[in-house]
């Protein structure tokens, strides 16, 4: 092909992702499952398929998606200030050691049911474990739920998975791109760690530091640098065998202090979101339709148990934690379920391993159960007041 | 009167200001800077979307809800407060005002009143740091520097039939 047809798949894709995004908006629901579904459609399996020309998993499409992953994380941790975690963390750690003790261990139970490995059975846990602070986040404020009392504990929850998932990421990127044999797993975990202390100390200490190196008196000046940052730890993390997700988080984490956190918010927001997009893009475009439907089985399974194990958590975080009424805990539980751009990086990250379990069930599983778990979960979010009527003491 | 206050992580902050009765107002400040306002009739109740402000509307909103322009605004002059007690004003000069045909120098502003002429607007063009010789014409509008009592005289000297002196 000619030199040009890089820029006009560039092209194509964002004008995928704009009609995806189109579609979302009149259909009334996140756009993370639309723009999976574009990527899917757009790819060699299916528009490759039909004769029509397929957009490639091309270098590009990687590292932008790579970008995604990362900025995605970085604002992660850009929400985590010390000062904020101290605050109301008694009902905040309650609530989320209620959720994880819970739903973690239904998706770890089912992969030992489907007969995996206990690795493989702990990613399946994170994936289906993990609820989408994206699309919660929206929701809530789409439904003007944002300025009552069951915007806390789910806010809450969404917060102490956040952390849960850095942390979660460490571990299992040092195990699974360690390869096999215990001791080099062992090793990485090892230089994971290291590499992490290094960063979590600078971040500590160096609150200066961060302070400083973002004062300039320009815009452009200003979103380089933190990009510049950003990039160059997280592809060192990468390079050094640790997740560059969780080593963008910790560098958000370091910015989180400083003053320069509304500016951030204000000017990188932008290209988070461009980025993103193309992650959950090139998330679709490296599914084959074929193995998501020769996951249905365990979806069905996944989406079964996993729904109702969110709405209860979710249900007693309202009522119980936060002594919410029935339907406001209704809307907590309903909240809860969507399920998002996490699992899909969980999935991405384990996509390059060795098992087949790994590399090819667990992401077609993925895309599959965020795909049901958006959309169901958008549907119970809007249905939670009628649903109010059937919960427990209302 | 008591203001809550609260964290929402990935969204901003709320405030809750407590009206009469068991109402309360409830401002969300996004990250992004936009404001969205509800007011809550009663505990328990869902809040009701009032509007949602741009960051920069929110700012000048609130100016005004503060009290910063407690006199009522004429329409030909404008404040802006810079520190303390003083402030950049727009004065509009009347056909009728002993300052028109006048040039800075004679008009004697800065030693009489204590206010700077900073800047003439005539029309669609501006004369920044307008010199000593510069005239003043009916019509223009003056921007001046000074002290909120010496603008507001000014805003006397500006009108019909007025001057210094007069």
């Amino acid at each position: 092909m000619a030199e040009g047809t890089a820029l006009l798949e560039a092209g194509a894709m964002f004008a995928a992702l704009a009609l995806a995004g189109a579609g979302a908006r009149r259909l009334g629901v996140s756009v993370i499952p639309l723009y999976v579904v574009a990527g899917i459609l757009g790819n060699e399996y299916v528009a490759g398929a039909a004769g029509l020309p397929a957009i490639r998993d091309g270098e590009f499409v990687t590292v932008v998606a790579e970008l995604g992953i990362v900025f995605l994380l970085f604002f992660l941790g850009l929400e985590f200030s010390i000062d904020r975690l101290l605050e109301g963390r008694d009902r905040m750690t309650r609530a989320g050691l209620l959720d994880l003790g819970v739903n973690f261990p239904v998706g770890v139970a089912i992969g030992f049911l489907v007969g995996w490995s206990p690795i493989e059975a702990f990613v399946l846990g994170g994936v289906v474990y993990i609820s989408s602070s994206a699309v919660i986040t929206k929701s809530l404020i789409d439904l003007g739920w944002i300025a009552n009392a069951e915007s806390e504990p789910m806010l809450g929850t969404l917060v102490f998975e956040d952390l849960a998932i850095a942390l979660y990421l460490a571990v299992l990127s040092a195990v699974v791109l360690g390869g096999g044999d215990l001791a080099s797993a062992a090793t990485n975990v090892g230089v994971a760690m290291g590499f992490l202390l290094v960063l979590v100390a600078g971040v500590a200490k160096g609150e200066v530091l961060f302070e400083r190196y973002l004062r300039v008196d320009s815009n452009e000046l200003f979103v380089i640098r933190a990009v510049a940052v950003t990039t160059l730890v997280a592809g060192a993390a990468l390079a050094l065998g640790v997740s560059e997700a969780v080593a963008a988080f910790f560098i958000g984490m370091g910015f989180s202090s400083t003053d320069h956190v509304e500016k951030l918010e204000r000017l990188l927001v932008p290209l988070r979101d461009t980025f993103a997009a193309v992650f959950f893009f090139w998330i679709g475009l490296t599914t084959d339709p074929r193995l998501v439907a020769g996951t249905v089985g365990l979806l069905a399974v996944a989406v079964v148990a996993t729904t109702p194990t969110k709405l209860l958590t979710g249900y007693l975080t309202g009522a119980r934690i936060y002594g919410l009424d029935a339907r406001r805990s209704t809307r907590v539980a309903c909240g809860m379920v969507t399920r998002g751009e996490f699992s899909l990086i969980i999935a991405a990250l384990v996509g390059g391993a060795a098992s087949p379990v790994l590399s090819e069930t667990i992401p077609a599983f993925a895309v599959g159960y965020v795909l049901v778990m958006s959309i169901l979960g958008t549907l119970l979010m809007q249905s939670a007041d009628a649903l109010a009527r059937f919960a427990p003491g209302s | 009167m008591t203001v809550y206050e609260a964290d929402l992580p990935g969204v901003g902050k709320k405030f809750e200001v407590e009206l009469e009765g068991e109402s309360r107002l409830v401002i969300v400040i996004h990250n992004t800077g936009k404001r969205e306002l509800f007011i809550r009739p009663e505990e328990g109740a869902d809040s009701e979307k009032l509007f949602e402000l741009s960051d920069r509307l929110a700012r000048q909103v609130g100016t005004i809800m503060e009290g910063a322009y407690f006199q009522p605004i004429r329409t030909e002059t404008i404040d802006t407060v810079l520190a303390d007690d003083t402030l950049i004003e727009w004065a509009k000069v009347q056909s009728g005002s002993s300052l028109a045909g006048k040039t800075l120098a004679e008009a004697r502003l800065r030693q009489e009143l204590g206010v700077s002429v900073i800047a003439i607007q005539r029309g669609e063009e501006t004369l920044t740091n307008p010199g000593a010789e510069t005239e003043i014409h009916a019509g223009d509008t003056l921007v001046v520097l000074g002290s909120q009592a010496a603008c507001r005289e000014l805003d006397s000297v500006v009108g019909e039939d007025a001057g210094i002196d007069g």
